[in-house]
C-alpha cells in the first residue's frame, strides 16, 4: 500500500476544501512565485529577503531606514495608494465582464480615450473651478469608457465580431489617434508628452503640505472603493448581476430562461468600460497628470492576470492589485537600495501572473491527491473491517 | 479453466469522488459471444468497460485478456490488444473524410520523393474492400459532416475493424438510431460474431439484449447482480434484477378529457443558419388536456418546431397562437409570462446553468418576479425556501442540498430539477422534448407519470421523442414528422407502432393507398 507523505499531507490539509481554495489557491500562486523569484535573486547574487523588503519600504508598508526632507512612510504610502487607484478600476473592469463570460482586453485603450478627451475638454480650461473640472472629469471618464466597450458590445451582438479582435484593433486605432493629436496639438516640447493638465482638473492632489510633511493625496480611491462595494453588491444581490452572471455560465441557457442576452452584453461591456474610463482619468489626470505619445499603458493588461488572481471577485480583486501595486512601485526603491535593477522587478510581477494563471492547474493537482488520500483510507478502513469479520 | 474466457475480470473495483462504480467484480467473456452488460444509467457499466478499454486503471482487481494479466494502462495499449470500442459519443472528426477518420492515428505511408505521403487512394480501395466483408457499406470518399449518425457509427464500426479488433465494445450504440437502423445494426452485430469477434454490448434496453445477447450481465449501483443466459430468461425477470424491483411496463392512462384549443400553429417554416428550411409548412393544434406527440427520426425538423414555438428560434413563415394571443414574434420571456413551459432536448447545454446552484437554477425561470426579486434587488432567503420546496416535493437528490453546484449532479436528478422547475410555472401549455433521454428505467417511469398527471389536470402537452415506445404510450394525437413536414396527423389509437415507422421513413401511405 503506497503511503501519503505527510509534507502532501499538510499542503492538503492547508489548502482545505473547494471553497476554501478560493483563497488559499492564489496564496499558494503568490508563494511559489516569490520561491522562484528568491532563485533569480540568488542566483544574482542578492538577498531575496532584503529584496522584498525593499518592495514594501518602497511603496510605504514598512519603514525605510531614512527619508528625506518632508516625507516618511505614509507620504510612501500615499504614492503606493495613487498607483494602486487605476490598477484597482482597471481590474474591476476586467471582472465585470469576465463574470459574465467576455473578455474585455481593451481596457488599456479605452483608459487611453478617456484620459484624452478629459485632457483635452477638462485639463487646459484653467478657469473651471476643481469642484466643477473634478467632477466633470470623472463623468467624461466613465462615459467615454462605456461607449466604446459598448460598441465592442454592439459589434459582438449585432454581427457576432468576436470581442477580443475588436477590442484589439480598437486598442491600435484609440493609440495612434491619440498619438496623433498629443504630437501636434497639445505637444510639450520640453517632455515630448502632452502639456500636464491643470491643478483644478487633476484628480490626485499634488504636494499638499500637513504636519510638515508634503503627500500627494489620490481622490479617486475613494471612489475605487466605492466601485468596488457596488460591484460586488450587484453581482451578489441584484436582479442584473444574476442575469450576467447567467449569461457567464451559459449564453444559450439565459436565453431560454427569458434573459434578453444582446442588451445585457452590450450592458455588461459599457459597465466594464465605465470602470476602465476610471481607471483611464485615475492614471492620467491623477496618477500622471499628462499623455505620452506612441504608448499603451501595460495596466489594462496587467489587470487580466491580476483579475484572475483575485478570482474575478471584487474583494480578493482588492488584494491582488494592491500586491501588484507594492512590487510596481516598491521597484524604484529595490533598484537605489540594493542595485537590482527595476526589469527584475517587472519579472517578479511577470512571474505571479504567470503562476496566478496557474490556479486551476493548482487545484486540479490538489484536488486529485486528495482523492487518492481518501482513496487509501477507504481501502484500510475496509480492510480492517473485513479483517475483523473474518475474526468474529 | 481461465483460457476458456477470452477477457476475464476478477474484484475490479473502481471509485470515483463520492461513489464506488464498480464493486468487486468477477466475470469471463467468452471468445465468439455476444456479451451484453444490463444496467441502469450510473450503474457501472460504462466504467467497467473503460477500464478494459484502457482509459481508467482498476482500483482493486485484475484483468486477463486471452488468460495473461494485463494492465491496460491507454487505449493505445488496449488496441494492440485488439480491443476496440464504439463510444456512445462518437469520436470522428467531422471534417474529414470516412477514410481519412478510419485512418487516422496510424495512416499508411508512402514516398513521394524525400517526402513521406499518406497513401490516401490504396486507403480509400481497402476502406471500400472492408466495408464490404462486414456489410457496412459507406462511401470512404464522404465527409464526416455531411453523412447521417446511423453512417457515422459505421465508420466507428469500421475504424475498430481497421485496427484489427477481435474484441469489440458497443457503449450504447442504438441510442441514437431509428427501429429500421436498429434492426440493421444488430444484424451487422450477429454477422461480426458469427466471423469470430467477441462483442460486448453495453446497453440499458432489454428487447435488443433478448434479440441478439447469447449471455448477459446485470449491475445495480456497481454491484454485479447475476450472469444470465439470455435464451432462458425472461424480459421481466432481467428488468426486476436490473431495477431491484417490480417493473410496472404498462403506463396507466386514463381517457382524455380534450379543453379549448390551447396551441395552434399555422403553415409554420423554420430556417437554418444556412437559410434551409428544416420545418416546411407545419400546422397543428394542441387541446387542453391534450398530448399531442412528433415522432420522427433525429434531425427531421421536430426540434426546430419546439424552438420556434418556445421563441428561441424566428419563425420564417407563419403564425404561432397561444390561448387566442399571437405569439409569432414575441420574446422568450413574454411566451413564459403567457403560460409556456419547456423542457429542452438537451438539458445541460440549454435546460441548465451547470456553474450555478441549485436553488438559482430552479428560480431560472422565475428569478425577476416577487417574491425572488423586488426592485431590481433579489430576495435570497425566497430562492432558498422555493429551492427546498421543490428538492422536497420533488425527491430531487443531490449532495449539498440547494446549494449543490448542478454540475455535479447526476443526469436524472438534473433532468428532475428541470421538470419541478417547469411544472411549477403551471403553463396552459408544456413542451417536452426528449424527456427522458439517457435516464434509466426508474426515472423514465416518474417522469411519464408526472407528464400524464399534467394532462390529467388539464394542461396541453407538445411531445417531441425519438422513443416511438414513448410516443406510443403517451400520445392522444400523434403527428409524424419527415424532412421537415407533418405527414400524418391521427389519433394515436388509430395508430400501429409500425404505421408510425412506416412514416417516419418518408413512405406516405395515404398516397399510396
Amino acid at each position: 500500500m503506497k503511503r501519503v507523505n505527510p509534507v502532501t499531507r499538510g499542503i492538503l490539509f492547508l489548502m482545505g476544501d473547494e471553497k476554501r481554495q478560493r483563497i488559499t489557491i492564489p496564496i499558494l500562486a503568490v508563494l511559489i512565485s516569490l520561491i522562484v523569484s528568491s532563485i533569480v535573486l540568488l542566483v544574482m547574487g542578492k538577498n531575496p529577503f532584503e529584496a522584498f523588503a525593499s518592495f514594501l519600504q518602497g511603496s510605504g508598508v514598512i519603514p525605510k531606514r531614512a527619508y528625506g526632507a518632508k516625507q516618511n512612510m505614509f507620504t510612501d504610502f500615499l504614492g503606493l495608494v495613487d498607483a494602486w487607484t487605476p490598477m484597482l478600476f482597471a481590474s474591476l473592469a476586467v471582472a465585470v465582464a469576465m463574470r459574465a463570460g467576455y473578455f474585455n482586453i481593451g481596457v488599456s485603450g479605452q483608459m487611453l480615450l478617456s484620459g484624452f478627451i478629459a485632457t483635452v475638454a477638462v485639463g487646459y480650461a484653467e478657469t473651471l473651478p476643481a469642484a466643477v473640472a473634478k467632477p466633470l472629469v470623472v463623468l467624461i471618464g466613465l462615459v467615454t469608457g462605456a461607449v466604446v466597450a459598448a460598441f465592442i458590445g454592439f459589434l459582438k451582438t449585432k454581427w457576432n465580431i468576436n470581442e477580443v479582435v475588436s477590442a484589439i484593433m480598437l486598442n491600435y486605432i484609440i493609440r495612434y489617434v491619440v498619438s496623433f493629436f498629443v504630437k501636434t496639438a497639445i505637444n510639450n516640447p520640453n517632455t515630448r508628452q502632452s502639456w500636464p493638465v491643470s491643478e483644478a482638473s487633476r484628480l490626485t492632489l499634488q504636494d499638499v503640505e500637513i504636519g510638515g510633511l508634503k503627500m500627494d493625496i489620490p481622490l479617486g480611491i475613494i471612489l475605487a472603493v466605492v466601485a468596488v462595494i457596488l460591484v460586488q453588491f450587484m453581482f451578489s444581490k441584484m436582479k442584473l448581476g444574476f442575469e450576467l452572471r447567467a449569461i457567464g455560465g451559459n449564453p444559450i441557457a439565459s436565453k431560454y430562461a427569458g434573459i434578453n442576452v444582446g442588451r445585457s452584453t452590450i450592458l455588461v461591456m459599457a459597465l466594464s468600460g465605465a470602470l476602465a474610463g476610471l481607471a483611464g482619468v485615475t492614471y492620467y489626470l491623477g496618477y500622471y497628470g499628462s499623455i505620452q505619445p506612441d504608448v499603451l499603458i501595460s495596466t489594462g493588461f496587467d489587470a487580466i492576470a491580476v483579475c484572475i488572481l483575485g478570482n474575478s471577485n471584487p474583494i480578493g480583486i482588492i488584494f491582488s492589485s494592491l500586491l501588484i501595486s507594492v512590487i510596481d512601485k516598491g521597484s524604484t526603491y529595490l533598484q537605489s537600495s540594493i542595485g537590482v535593477r527595476a526589469e527584475i522587478a517587472s519579472l517578479i510581477t511577470g512571474l505571479i501572473l504567470l503562476f496566478s494563471a496557474c490556479g486551476a492547474f493548482f487545484a486540479y493537482l490538489i484536488n486529485r491527491s486528495r482523492q487518492r488520500e481518501e482513496d487509501t483510507k477507504n481501502l484500510a478502513a475496509g480492510r480492517q473491517a473485513g479483517g475483523k469479520e473474518a475474526q468474529a | 479453466m481461465a483460457d476458456e474466457y477470452i477477457v476475464e475480470m476478477r474484484h475490479v473495483t473502481k471509485r470515483f469522488p463520492g461513489i464506488i462504480a464498480n464493486d468487486d467484480i468477477s466475470l469471463g467473456i467468452k471468445k465468439g459471444e455476444i456479451f451484453a452488460l444490463l444496467g441502469e444509467n450510473g450503474a457501472g457499466k460504462s466504467t467497467l468497460m473503460s477500464m478494459l478499454f484502457g482509459m481508467y486503471e482498476p482500483d482493486e482487481g485484475e484483468i486477463y485478456v486471452r488468460g495473461k494479466l494485463e494492465h491496460i494502462s491507454s487505449p493505445n495499449y488496449a488496441t494492440k490488444l485488439n480491443i476496440g470500442m464504439v463510444h456512445q459519443h462518437f469520436k470522428l472528426v467531422s471534417n474529414y473524410t470516412i477514410a481519412e477518420n478510419i485512418i487516422l492515428g496510424i495512416e499508411p505511408k508512402r514516398r513521394l520523393g524525400l517526402l513521406p505521403v499518406v497513401d490516401i487512394k490504396g486507403t480509400i480501395e481497402k476502406v471500400s474492400a472492408l466495408s464490404k466483408q462486414y456489410g457496412l457499406e459507406v462511401d470512404p470518399t464522404a465527409k464526416i459532416e455531411n453523412i447521417n449518425v446511423s453512417t457515422q457509427q459505421r465508420v466507428e464500426i469500421l475504424k475498430m475493424l481497421w485496427r484489427e479488433a477481435e474484441i469489440l465494445i458497443f457503449d450504447e450504440p442504438t441510442a441514437v438510431l431509428t427501429p429500421q437502423e436498429i434492426e440493421f445494426l444488430l444484424q451487422i452485430i450477429r454477422g461480426l460474431r458469427d466471423s469470430g469477434k467477441t462483442i460486448i454490448l453495453i446497453t440499458h434496453k432489454l428487447e435488443e439484449i433478448k434479440q441478439v445477447a447469447d449471455r448477459c450481465a446485470i449491475l445495480n449501483r456497481g454491484k454485479l447482480i447475476d450472469v444470465l443466459d439470455v435464451a432462458t430468461t425472461s424480459t421481466q425477470t432481467m428488468a426486476n434484477l436490473m431495477v431491484g424491483r417490480e417493473v410496472d411496463f404498462v403506463v396507466d392512462k386514463a381517457p382524455p378529457r380534450y379543453g379549448a384549443e390551447v396551441l395552434r400553429v399555422e403553415h409554420l417554416t423554420v430556417k437554418n443558419r444556412d437559410n434551409f428550411p428544416v420545418v416546411k409548412d407545419v400546422s397543428f393544434s394542441v387541446r387542453a388536456g391534450e398530448i399531442f406527440a412528433i415522432a420522427g427520426v433525429s434531425g427531421n425538423g421536430q426540434v426546430e418546431i419546439a424552438d420556434a414555438v418556445a421563441g428561441m428560434a424566428d419563425a420564417a413563415e407563419g403564425t404561432i397562437t397561444l390561448n387566442g394571443q399571437d405569439i409569432t414574434h414575441m420574446s422568450v420571456r413574454q411566451r413564459t409570462d403567457l403560460g409556456m413551459s419547456y423542457i429542452p432536448e438537451d438539458r445541460q447545454s440549454v435546460g441548465l446553468i451547470l456553474d450555478f446552484t441549485l436553488q438559482d437554477n430552479l428560480a431560472l425561470k422565475t428569478y425577476y418576479k416577487e417574491p425572488f426579486c423586488q426592485k431590481g434587488i433579489l430576495n435570497r432567503a425566497a430562492f432558498a425556501q422555493y429551492g427546498d420546496r421543490l428538492i422536497g416535493e420533488y425527491d430531487i437528490r443531490s449532495g449539498q442540498g440547494r446549494e449543490t453546484v448542478v454540475r455535479s449532479m447526476s443526469g436524472g436528478n438534473q433532468q428532475k430539477a428541470i421538470v419541478a422547475r417547469e411544472i411549477e410555472l403551471e403553463s396552459p401549455l408544456m413542451i417536452f422534448v426528449q424527456p427522458t433521454r439517457g435516464l434509466d428505467i426508474g426515472a423514465i417511469e416518474n417522469i411519464h407519470r408526472q407528464i400524464l398527471a399534467e394532462r390529467d389536470k388539464g394542461r396541453a402537452i407538445l411531445l417531441i421523442s425519438l422513443e416511438l415506445d414513448e410516443i406510443m404510450g403517451l400520445a392522444d394525437t400523434i403527428g409524424v414528422i419527415f424532412s421537415g413536414e407533418l405527414l400524418k396527423i391521427a389519433p394515436a389509437d388509430t395508430l400501429t407502432t409500425n404505421e408510425v415507422g412506416q412514416f417516419m421513413m418518408g413512405v406516405k401511405q395515404d398516397e399510396a393507398g
